[in-house]
């Protein structure tokens, strides 16, 4: 059955095409858009997990409205189950970017970077020590662009620092962090004491959510996000995004699909009286549906097989083209590519369903008088 | 046929005297009966009778022409005792099975097997070769790659398209694709192959040639009816019925 169906495709040559282009299309916006979704996703991830044994304490004015200073640490602290508590300024590295690189300084208390960093761990050098003030330690891909080692020289806003630590690749934020002495980030950024957020770190026994209540209630002026609050709150944000990248990608692929079943359509209306012929000399119901499904799907696998190649070659060189600047945007992970392939072949058979079921369903009588 | 509910007893009690078989078919047992077939069609609510009781006996190796004039009822006459319609009333007994008791999912089964069809417009597949289209028969009825082809090219040798075998029907005279349609019929040895107005489309040289094929298939005991309006194709048949109105005489 194969090659009837490969040879009714090939036989309406330039509308085949026309209609594998459709699909190809969509699906390509799907792995574009799904690559730039799965990336996000996967950085957000990453991220999450670095810190998801912390509550996160922010101003309640919020993190940009300020009002959040090292003072409030002392207080986090006296709250009954916080083991430890710090302080992190956050800022964006290339100011003249508006921080599109993607590229923050971490500002940290030099003898909790260990702690603050965790679960990252070092590639190379050692963690910041109490005492430091111009020293730096640097994610994996900030080392990669700068060419930096333990020992060299790295200017930051106008000043020297000196590389005493690179953090090993982790693929989330944490890659293209600055991390440099807490007190050195607000001097150097004219911040006074100011943090961004203090992160405290419960007991082992002590629930999590509960101390994040117990701390909103005790230190005046704070809000809080407890691991399980950030965890929902980033999926959240991480759901409207892919909806709206996905959707945005599937919407492209059902306009495939619909070219699918437009051409499908007009096959079998052309083609009624060659239906009515195989119906009379003996061929079955599922046959004939075998026969314009197959045609219908195959178009849908041959779309998705190319919009998947172009999809890959074109994220692979935009990829390479802004790894000059850093930028990641987009991943291709298998599961991106299968979702793809599924999905263009389910579009194919659901397009090529109705006239399959046009065509099985012809009155072998009625299909021969077809002129 | 044994699932299609039918019985596979002999005709020959049924059958009636047939003293025009001009092949010496008196002998031959009875391939099919045709007992009060009736056809009635409704055009808004005023039925048209396309076939009235008709009743026929064909013998194997029949040559048996159906003439008549335009919308006389051969064409649906065909269309029944070819399962393509279902009769309002009556029956066909076809190679020992009751056609007008089969149920409509083994239909397709019953035209595989029992039937083979010759239209007037050939009805060839534009896109297939001469051998593909006479393949396609047998595909249908999953008889291996190799055996459909070497039977596909064993027919259109036999029917003098040894050299076209690999012609779209678009490359081939009216004659070769007749041919080719023929070829097709035959494909699946059937009990009983149908002919409608297969000479219709053809200058007189190549209907001569159609019906010599035809007489020749029909001396090696295939039974084949043909509906047809020409006299010249009428006068080589074993027997002639003619219908009109619906009714035939015999």
């Amino acid at each position: 059955m194969l090659d009837l169906i490969i040879r009714n495709i090939t036989n309406r040559k330039i509308r085949s095409a026309l209609t594998i282009c459709g699909i190809a299309l969509g699906i390509f916006a799907v792995i574009v858009m799904g690559a730039m979704s799965e990336n996000f996703n996967q950085t957000f991830e990453r991220s999450i997990s670095v810190t998801s044994d912390k509550i996160r304490i922010f101003s309640e004015s919020g993190v940009f409205g300020g009002g959040l200073t090292d003072d409030k640490v002392s207080d986090v602290l006296r709250v009954a189950g916080v083991k430890d508590a710090y302080g992190i300024l956050m800022t964006t590295f290339d100011e003249d970017k508006m921080g599109m690189t993607g590229k923050q300084i971490l500002g940290v208390p030099p003898e909790k970077s260990s702690v603050a960093l965790y679960p990252v761990e070092l590639k190379s050098g050692r963690f910041l020590n109490s005492g430091d003030s111009y020293s730096v330690v640097v994610g994996n891909s900030i080392k990669r662009e700068y060419n930096l080692q333990v020992g060299s020289k790295f200017e930051i806003h106008d000043k020297y620092f000196t590389v005493v630590g690179i953090l090993d690749y982790t693929g989330s934020i944490f890659d293209s962090a600055v991390i440099i002495p807490l007190k050195t980030a607000q001097n150097l950024y004219s911040m006074g004491n100011s943090v961004s957020y203090i992160f405290a770190v419960p007991d082992e026994r002590v629930d999590a959510e509960m101390l994040s209540k117990r701390i909103e209630l005790s230190v005046k002026g704070t809000s809080t996000l407890s691991p399980k609050e950030l965890e929902v709150q980033a999926e959240q944000s991480f759901m409207i995004f892919s909806v709206i990248t996905i959707s945005s990608g599937l919407l492209a692929a059902i306009i495939g699909g619909l070219s699918v079943m437009n051409t499908m359509l007009m096959s079998v209306s052309e083609r009624t009286r060659e239906f009515g012929i195989l119906k009379a000399i003996g061929a079955e119901t599922q046959d004939i549906l075998l026969l314009t499904l197959g045609e219908a799907s195959f178009m849908g696998f041959l779309g998705g097989t190319l919009g998947i190649i172009v999809g890959v070659v074109a994220v692979h060189i935009i990829n390479a083209w802004l790894a000059t600047t850093r930028i990641v945007l987009f991943m291709i992970t298998p599961r991106l590519l299968i979702i793809a392939m599924l999905f263009a072949l389910l579009i194919g058979a659901l397009s090529g369903l109705y006239p399959a079921y046009r065509a099985s369903k012809m009155s072998p009588m009625e299909a021969l008088k077809h002129a | 046929m044994p699932d299609a509910g039918i019985g596979g007893e002999s005709l020959e009690t049924k059958e009636k005297d047939e003293n025009k078989n001009r092949w010496g078919n008196e002998g031959q047992k009875v391939i099919m009966l045709v007992e009060n077939l009736s056809k009635t069609y409704m055009q808004g609510k005023i039925p048209v009778h396309a076939l009235r009781c008709a009743c026929i006996t064909v013998r194997k190796g029949d040559l048996l022409a159906i003439m008549g004039p335009s919308g006389s009822g051969k064409s649906t006459l065909l269309a029944l005792i070819g399962t393509l319609e279902k009769a309002t009333d009556g029956k066909i007994i076809l190679d020992g099975i009751d056609l007008t008791s089969v149920p409509e999912n083994l239909l397709p089964r019953v035209r595989r097997e029992k039937i083979g069809f010759i239209f007037q417009h050939y009805n060839l597949v534009p896109t297939l070769s001469a051998l593909e289209n006479v393949e396609l028969a047998m595909r249908f009825s999953k008889v291996t790659k190799k055996d459909r082809r070497e039977r596909a090219k064993s027919l259109l040798e036999d029917l003098g398209l040894g050299d076209r075998l690999n012609h779209k029907p678009a490359e081939l005279s009216g004659g070769e694709q007749q041919r080719v349609s023929i070829a097709r019929a035959l494909a699946n040895k059937p009990a009983l192959i149908l002919a409608d107005e297969p000479t219709g489309e053809v200058d007189t040289k190549t209907r001569d040639s159609i019906i010599r094929v035809f007489k020749e298939l029909s001396q090696k005991g295939q039974t084949i009816i043909v509906v047809t309006h020409d006299p010249e194709v009428a006068k080589e048949c074993s027997r002639v019925l003619r219908i009109r109105d619906g009714m035939i005489k015999d």
